[in-house]
């Protein structure tokens, strides 16, 4: 009996990792660029590095590593709080599914959450229970090893490329590609558009407020167009 | 920066992405958010992300930091994301770009 649970276990860690390791390739180049940033940050090397255990967002880790030099604690924190906003989204869809998890899984869980981790674990519809659990957790735990394995080489690595690479700018290039990427409707382009022009509008607000002015200005933007495309073809239906 | 200070930075948004990401499975489990509230959300990764890019750019200096080779490069990157549908493509060719000008300048 127990063998036979012993290799069922084995079987869904398996298919775990077979679904994860292919939405990691993408990943690796972003990890590659965090760890060149963190040894170009303003931080200590070793606490740039600490964002892997302490934050593991990639996009969060890349923008706290990048802004410490320019911004202010409160500057820093606001704008990660709004880059993580599509964690909060990505929670409200998982949440049904942690309701019949035990407590300790529901606490640490959630700390694996990436945008691969959700892709994964959400189309998974036919686990439940003991299964899902273990699904879930050797996929975020093979990616929580791999990331901070990628990040660790590009810190290695990056301290040895000379300045004059200029892989200062590689940052924003990733981000620049993350927004297209993301763009699948034009509510999205409008929301990306006037994110970029009001936070252009804004850079002489202090302490990089104008990364919230614009975020802020972005979403409303979005919201506003995604409701008036709506309104339109309703009217076009009826 | 020192130590102490980059790690509260650190720390600080540690906590604020454990609790994005686990504030609905562990406080509000099967209350869900309004329709309102998830159909905005959607639009801040494209916000967020393009205002982050333009503010990088500037490198914390306001307009008057920003390098016509660096846009160059990123408008290269932004279209090459477009057509390609793939971050890697756009990483080489902005980067190629950024090279080739720095070199012919």
């Amino acid at each position: 009996m127990n063998s036979d649970r012993d290799r069922t276990d084995r079987a869904i860690t398996a298919d775990a990792l077979r679904a994860a390791i292919p939405l990691f390739i993408p990943a690796i180049p972003f990890g590659l660029v965090l760890g060149v940033a963190i040894t170009d940050s303003a931080m200590p090397t070793a606490v740039g590095w600490s964002t892997n255990l302490l934050i593991f967002a990639g996009a969060a880790q890349l923008a706290t590593v990048s802004l410490a030099a320019t911004a202010t604690w409160l500057t820093l924190v606001a704008t990660a709080a709004v880059i993580n906003l599509r964690h909060v989204m990505y929670s409200a869809a998982l949440s049904p599914r942690f309701t019949d998890q035990p407590r300790w899984f529901r606490w640490i869980g959630p700390f694996f959450l990436i945008d691969q981790l959700f892709a994964l674990t959400s189309v998974r519809t036919e686990m439940a229970g003991p299964q899902w659990r273990r699904f879930y957790l050797s996929a975020g735990i093979f990616y929580f090893v791999s990331w901070t394995t990628v990040v660790t080489l590009g810190l290695v690595v990056g301290s040895s490329i000379p300045t004059e690479w200029r892989l200062d700018v590689a940052p924003a290039i990733m981000f620049a590609g993350l927004v297209v990427l993301g763009l699948t409707n034009r509510p999205g382009i409008v929301a990306a558009a006037v994110g970029a022009v009001v936070c252009l509008l804004a850079l002489d607000v202090p302490n990089n407020g104008g990364i919230l002015v614009g975020a802020i200005s972005g979403v409303i933007a979005g919201y506003l167009a995604d409701v008036a495309g709506e309104r339109r073809s309703g009217v076009r239906a009826s | 920066m020192t130590t102490f200070a980059a790690l509260t930075a650190v720390l600080s948004v540690g906590v604020i992405t454990y609790v994005s990401r686990a504030g609905l499975i562990v406080f509000l489990a099967d209350r869900p958010l309004p329709a309102s509230i998830t159909r905005a959300l959607r639009y801040v990764g494209p916000a967020v992300l393009s205002a982050l890019t333009v503010n990088l750019v500037a490198g914390g200096q306001g307009v008057g930091g920003v390098e016509f080779v660096e846009v160059a490069a990123l408008f290269v990157a932004i279209v090459v994301a477009a057509t390609a549908r793939n971050l890697i493509a756009a990483l080489i060719a902005g980067m190629t770009t950024l090279w080739l000008l720095l070199w012919l300048v």
